[in-house]
């Protein structure tokens, strides 16, 4: 759905980009204030076009802020959640929140996979139960 | 008879299949334990006076929070920032990090979480005398373990607060144990397997000692996008003094100052950019356009025909601003 809805909204997104800053190019004495090239759009060295990535940024923050809501977050705390995100980082939550691992430690696991993970433990290669050392 | 053969055709099958898999189980196994006996070594470390640390330390005053159910991500943040002077609850943290659907905390969040409290998330570049350094110089880190095997994963944050190189043990508060003591084999195994994910939380102006300057100007990027230039501004400072040949240094501490409303001290930061990179052209061209603000207009065509005259994808700009002063 949202896959979809950024397919069609993309291109129209760019286009008013694109005629927004004709505008500022035709207007005879453009400030220069706030116009200095950021740190970020420096940093991103191979960037193709500057607007397509701020518009894609801008509708993924969206997705992954639906994302958050899919995974049980309360609507109210998501807004800020996904604010203090990096660009890079809602990227790497946008395109993969599944396959991120979550810290929570815990095992979901069968008997011989318990004495599997016994075993490992005792070898000093894994660490799930408390009281091996 | 045709179709006694018939019924016992299938049950030798069978029986023939489950010792198969049998043997095939075993061997598996055995060669897996060789695989990770292989890799699970304890890591090789230069000699502490090589890497200038101290023989053991132990980072005293890191408060410890047990975890609750699998809130180890809440849990271990709050413990760093604690330490870092920030009076925020776990339970305070765990709307903000906590995954409920997940049972757990990503680590892109884990991040994005310390910089809503003022201070820049560092991630480590994963090396173990890197998390050593880091602890020799009193910053608890946050690292990521899988406590399981790969294939049935039980990750786990837990913060690392001390180490003896003599013993070989890692001190961490890790869980529901405080001061647990893991030897470096079977932390570094749990440990590679994420990878050798690790995070600081320091205030800005404050920097780890172990990254390279693009790893900090990153993490600084990403707390000046979440916060704003005010805030990251000490940040900036202690780049430029720490790495003061690195130009894209300058460049930032040059935007920050800017934001803040001090354009000379930009156009500074941005001279001294182009002096350590001169064919910086995004730099000769805020250098410019600050210039320009400043009215020294004779200073900034010099700078925005420098930014015109090398190629980049800012010439265009540039070559925008230098015609404000044709006519």
């Amino acid at each position: 759905m949202m896959k979809k809805l950024s397919r069609v909204l993309s291109p129209l997104l760019i286009a008013f980009l694109v005629l927004g800053s004709f505008s500022v190019a035709a207007a005879p004495q453009p400030a220069p204030s706030g116009s200095l090239v950021s740190t970020q759009d420096a940093l991103s060295a191979d960037q193709v076009s500057a607007d397509r990535e701020r518009i894609n940024e801008m509708l993924s923050r969206q997705d992954v802020q639906d994302q958050l809501v899919a995974q049980g977050v309360d609507p109210a705390d998501v807004e800020a959640r996904v604010a203090a995100l990096s660009d890079a980082e809602v990227r790497q939550m946008a395109e993969q929140l599944d396959d991120l691992p979550a810290g929570a430690s815990v095992v979901g696991a069968l008997v011989f996979i318990f004495v599997l993970l016994l075993v490992t433990d005792l070898l000093g290669l894994t660490n799930v139960f408390p009281f091996t050392r | 008879m045709s179709h006694l053969l018939e019924r016992h055709a299938p049950r030798q099958q069978s029986e023939r299949q489950a010792w198969n898999a049998r043997t095939a189980g075993v061997l598996l196994l055995m060669a897996a334990f060789l695989l990770l006996s292989g890799c699970a070594t304890s890591p090789r470390l230069a000699s502490p006076g090589d890497m200038g640390i101290a023989e053991r330390t132990y980072i005293d005053g890191v408060p410890f929070h047990a975890q609750r159910d699998y809130q180890c991500g809440p849990a271990s943040l709050a413990m760093v920032l604690n330490h870092s002077d920030v009076d925020v609850s776990v339970d305070t943290l765990i709307p903000q990090v906590f995954l409920p659907n997940r049972d757990g905390s990503v680590q892109p969040e884990m991040q994005a979480t310390v910089r809503r409290y003022d201070r820049v998330s560092f991630v480590l570049d994963g090396n173990f005398s890197s998390l050593l350094k880091e602890l020799d110089a009193g910053h608890p880190v946050v690292v990521m373990q899988n406590l399981s095997l790969p294939l049935w994963p039980m990750w786990h944050y837990a913060v690392a607060i001390g180490y003896d190189l003599d013993e070989q043990l890692m001190t961490l508060h890790s869980g529901e144990e405080a001061n647990r003591q893991e030897s470096f084999r079977r932390f570094d195994a749990t440990w590679a397997r994420s990878e050798r994910w690790s995070m600081v939380a320091l205030p800005p102006g404050e920097l780890p000692v172990s990254v390279g300057p693009r790893r900090a100007m990153d993490a600084i990027a990403s707390f000046e996008q979440a916060n704003d230039a005010e805030a990251a501004l000490p940040a900036w400072h202690a780049v430029t003094e720490r790495w003061p040949q690195d130009a894209m240094a300058w460049f930032a501490l040059g935007n920050a100052e800017y934001s803040v409303g001090h354009p000379e001290a930009a156009a500074e930061a941005f001279q001294h950019a182009t002096d350590q990179q001169p064919d910086m052209a995004v730099a000769w061209l805020n250098l410019g356009l600050t210039l320009e603000g400043l009215a020294r207009r004779d200073e900034a065509r010099l700078a925005l025909q420098q930014a015109a005259a090398l190629p980049s994808r800012w010439q265009d700009d540039a070559d925008q601003a230098l015609r404000r002063f044709s006519d």
